[in-house]
């Protein structure tokens, strides 16, 4: 297997889904962002979302917490240490491909 | 659905100017400096009030850039959050105190340079052109480029060039810096105001029954 093929193979899959590399990579920019406000700007259901961020949670790469903003009840996502450094390597990996076929 | 990561943190950052409430607040805090600034042009020299002002200044930037985070962390919560949700943007420690300590070098080096300008050219006419600038370059580089939004271009531009006829008007320093501060202000509560309408109608809160549905 060539080299540029097997960087795919090694991808991180659970964060190579599209709608949970968007999910990630919005919550790598900020330090936490809850339920409502993810929905919105992934355009996903609510249960396609609640789908997506149980695998996260899962994979230890988010963490989320029920928690009130004066009297708001919110429930919020935050990118776990861990999350953060499979975003990295997962960009990195990409890199290093998009720089082997380009 | 948008894949590029750039993309993604640009739009996640610009949520932050989404609804208008900071250029509000902000607005509202150098509409009260430009007031400050019009007390002190109109106030005899050696009167209480000309007094109680040379030692506000001070507690009135301090504590108005205080009551701004409050009150825009008050609006937020109210208006912002039960609409399109809740971000927190948050800081490391380590970027917090290198921001603090970059800031205050910043504006020790810019106060310094302006007291030496000032006995240099032996008057303060040139303050408001540059205080309009140094807003206008802030608004324009870090605010309009960060949020990729263009109404921070046209209150930079409008900042600049309201300083630089305000240096040129002849009018005494003091009531130069009083409009500034004042036009600006305004401006900024303007193009805030019409933001913040414009969310609001675009935005209805939902009901508790739909938040409660997550997860």
């Amino acid at each position: 297997m060539s080299d540029d093929l097997r960087i795919v193979t090694e991808l991180d899959r659970l964060i190579h889904e599209p709608a949970r590399l968007l999910i990630v990579t919005i919550l790598s920019s900020v330090a936490s962002a809850d339920f409502l406000y993810l929905q919105r700007e992934t355009g996903l259901t609510k249960g396609n979302l609640s789908a997506h961020l149980s695998k996260l949670e899962e994979a230890g790469y988010v963490q989320i917490e029920k928690t009130f903003k004066g009297k708001l009840p919110l429930t919020v996502c935050k990118l776990t240490t861990s999350g953060q450094k499979a975003l990295k390597a997962y960009r990195q990996q990409l890199q290093s491909f998009m720089k082997m076929t380009g | 659905m948008k894949d590029n990561f750039s993309d993604v943190e640009q739009r996640v950052k610009r949520y932050w100017y989404t609804d208008g409430i900071g250029e509000l607040a902000g607005g509202g805090l150098f509409l009260l400096i430009g007031l400050y600034f019009a007390g002190h042009e109109w106030s005899s020299s050696n009167s209480l009030v000309r007094t109680l002002l040379d030692s506000s200044l001070v507690l009135l930037l301090i504590g108005g850039a205080y009551a701004t985070r409050w009150l825009v962390n008050i609006l937020k919560t109210r208006l912002t959050y039960p609409r399109t949700g809740y971000v927190d943007y948050g800081t490391s420690r380590k970027d917090t105190s290198s921001g603090r300590f970059l800031t205050g070098a910043i504006a020790v080096g810019v106060s310094m340079l302006l007291v030496i300008l000032g006995k240099f050219v032996g008057s303060f006419d040139w303050l408001p052109s540059f205080t309009g600038l140094l807003f206008g370059i802030i608004l324009m580089t870090v605010i309009a480029r960060v949020s990729g939004l263009g109404r921070f271009f046209l209150l930079g531009g409008f900042c600049i060039i309201l300083g630089l006829a305000l240096s040129f008007s002849g009018l005494p320093t003091d009531y130069s810096l009083a409009l500034l501060y004042g036009l600006t202000g305004l401006a900024s509560m303007l193009s805030g105001g019409i933001v913040l309408l414009r969310y609001l109608r675009e935005n209805p809160i939902l009901a508790d029954a739909e938040r409660q549905n997550e997860r």
